[in-house]
């Protein structure tokens, strides 16, 4: 049987998900990247070769999210894409009357939006991260209390306070100035679902035209207080697919599969023994300018397989990737 | 002899070749500072107010970097360029900030050019900046004129051989060859960069986005590829008379390349740009009601490209899609 497999290295979490030719998912897995995308990326690609069934054969690998250019290096993908083509392909293929797809992930959040199965606009969260999955975790370490209590405290809520949601210090002083004033716990979290879905609107989803019908994906999909939130803004249901929270490591599996299909290429996955291989990331400060810029390479058995971060061409990739 | 510093920020961009030459035959050197730089993007933001922009900060920089190289540092107040339009505040400050921050600066050159004042206004303050170098009015006027025309040979070779600033000014001032027209790659995309000359020639405020675009095969526009009573006519329709200079590149050059037909419109901005927020909104309106596919990119100071790259990738792949090259 042929697969494809999809990985999704991003800032908070990393996803794998690996697809048979009729995009039916075989075997995912959803890991916290812990500031390590290397180990992470080992161990999800140990989990799924545990998971996939025995007479199939990985056709084509796709990378996407912020680490999508060192997954590409480690494991030899055939194609490295952006996520926000990954979420889309993926969606629509599961929701085909989609028209708005809100995404929340960790570091940033986006909205598209599609007409008649076409990308025709899209948006990301400009300059800060307030609005995104990192913000209410670190707002649930606080309250000293797990991000996954979050919902069903936010859904117990009926007189939800009014927090800032511009920005995360206003947020946070504004929260504590409640909790001072004595409000219920869950009067206050479910007041920060909505100060974030605010901000989501006024924000990354300003000058866009939102239709239904609404999917909304990623991490922090798994909050019921944030749908709550959205389906209180909107007065309409918004969707949350299955798997929201691999729809970019799907999607990019759906992409590999269209371009490997489409010209017959072999794929140039390395195999699951890259669990095995010891990969070593350092960084250097380029001393050829000015700019110090600062190069990350990446090595496998003392062979340097890529550089990146160069504000110029003199430490670029050793072996170019498409 | 004696050396005027042209710091390579801000309107250096726009008017370099004409001081160029006007200092030049006055008989001074001119040098200029290097390329920003992350030393130079240091220096600026340790002086500089928290809450000016990037570009003025490097601009400080840049005088900073060219400390005890020069006799005259030039940083002129272009207030007006007339019709009523004004740069922004911070450009008709620009040499008194510099004086206040930079106490130790070299002597500053800093005339007002306001064209709205009347002529007399500027002839007068452009025969005062002269006489710092000469006493003989006939050889200002002669400078003044020289460097009028070498404004007009930059703007003609921008907009007739379709280059960028900074190209136009390596070769007209710099010696670098032309390009050789060879068999031009095939570009499949014609994007139209919309911008502050200096954000967009900036290769370390930019990210060299040009360079990015073209290196995915896109044909890259900017506004001064057009002739400036083109694009002003062009602001002109859609927001009526400009209040701001800018506004002629900036509005101008969007509808004038969305009504050509460009497949996309990317907007390069700072962060933190007044007339920008206002400016940009409604080349954004009008790329809505043109259904042309529109990005907004806001920089500042991080080093990372990576959010950069994320967005124009997808930018593509969109217009791609919709035109049905396939992703």
């Amino acid at each position: 049987m042929k697969t494809y497999l999809g990985i999704d290295v991003g800032s908070v979490t990393t996803k794998l998900a690996l697809l048979d030719e009729s995009n039916e998912l075989l075997a995912s897995i959803y890991l916290r990247t812990r500031g390590n995308p290397v180990d992470m990326i080992k161990r999800g690609l140990e989990e799924i070769g545990r998971q996939m069934p025995l007479d199939s054969e990985v056709c084509g690998v796709a990378t996407t999210g912020s680490g999508r250019t060192l997954a590409g290096v480690m494991v030899g993908a055939d194609l490295v894409k952006n996520e926000i083509t990954a979420h889309a392909v993926a969606t629509m293929s599961c929701v085909p009357d989609i028209r708005t797809i809100f995404e929340i992930g960790g570091q940033d959040s986006k909205i598209i939006i599609i007409r008649d199965g076409v990308v025709t606009d899209f948006g990301m969260n400009s300059v800060c991260a307030a609005g995104t999955g990192s913000f209410l975790e670190h707002q649930a370490e606080r309250l000293n209390m797990q991000i996954e209590d979050f919902g069903p405290h936010a859904l117990k809520s009926s007189n939800p306070a009014r927090i800032a949601g511009r920005c995360t210090v206003f947020a946070e002083s504004d929260m504590i100035h409640k909790q001072q004033m004595g409000y219920p716990i869950d009067d206050i979290i479910y007041g920060l679902c909505q100060a974030l879905v605010r901000n989501y609107l006024s924000n990354v989803a300003l000058n866009k035209e939102v239709r239904p019908r609404m999917a909304f994906q990623g991490g922090v999909a798994f909050n019921k207080g944030i749908i709550r939130a959205f389906n209180e803004a909107f007065q309409t249901e918004v969707y949350v697919p299955p798997n929201n929270e691999l729809m970019g490591a799907i999607g990019a599996a759906m992409l590999v599969r269209g371009e490997m299909g489409n010209n017959g290429r072999r794929t140039r996955f390395k195999g699951f023994g890259v669990s095995e291989t010891e990969f070593e990331i350092s960084s250097f400060v380029c001393k050829g300018c000015p700019n110090l810029c600062e190069i990350s390479q990446i090595s496998a058995d003392g062979k340097v397989l890529s550089r990146w971060g160069g504000r110029c061409d003199k430490w670029e990739r050793v072996e170019t990737i498409r | 002899m004696v050396k005027v510093c042209i710091p390579r920020a801000l309107l250096y961009y726009q008017y370099y070749p004409a001081w160029k030459t006007f200092f030049e035959r006055l008989g001074a050197e001119v040098i200029i500072s290097p390329p920003t730089n992350k030393t130079i993007l240091n220096l600026g933001v340790s002086r500089a107010v928290a809450d000016t922009c990037l570009p003025v900060k490097l601009f400080f920089g840049h005088v900073m970097s060219m400390m005890g190289k020069c006799d005259y540092i030039f940083a002129p107040a272009v207030t007006s360029l007339g019709n009523k339009a004004y740069n922004c505040s911070k450009i008709i400050g620009l040499p008194d900030m510099t004086r206040a921050l930079i106490p130790e600066c070299p002597a500053i050159l800093g005339p007002e050019i306001n064209l709205d004042k009347g002529r007399y206004h500027f002839y007068r303050n452009i025969y005062d900046l002269g006489r710092y170098f000469t006493s003989n009015p006939f050889k200002i006027k002669k400078a003044v004129e020289e460097s009028w025309r070498s404004n007009l040979a930059y703007q003609g070779k921008m907009s007739s051989e379709g280059l960028t600033p900074v190209e136009a000014i390596d070769i007209m001032c710099h010696g670098r060859q032309e390009p050789d027209s060879g068999p031009a790659p095939s570009l499949s995309l014609a994007i139209a960069v919309i911008g502050h000359p200096y954000v967009i020639g900036d290769d370390y405020l930019s990210h060299r986005l040009i360079h990015l675009l073209e290196s995915m095969g896109v044909k890259v526009l900017v506004p001064e590829m057009v002739p400036e009573g083109t694009l002003y006519d062009a602001a002109k329709r859609l927001v009526g008379t400009p209040h701001w200079s800018f506004e002629t590149d900036i509005i101008g050059a969007g509808e004038y390349y969305m009504e050509e037909g460009v497949d996309g419109v990317i907007d390069l901005s700072v962060f933190g740009c007044g007339p920008d927020s206002m400016m940009v909104n409604f080349v954004q309106h009008r790329a809505k009601e043109l259904k042309i596919p529109f990005l907004h990119l806001s920089v500042d100071e991080h080093t990372s490209d990576g959010g950069l790259l994320t967005r124009v990738e997808a930018f593509l792949d969109m217009i791609k899609w919709r035109e049905k090259i396939c992703v």
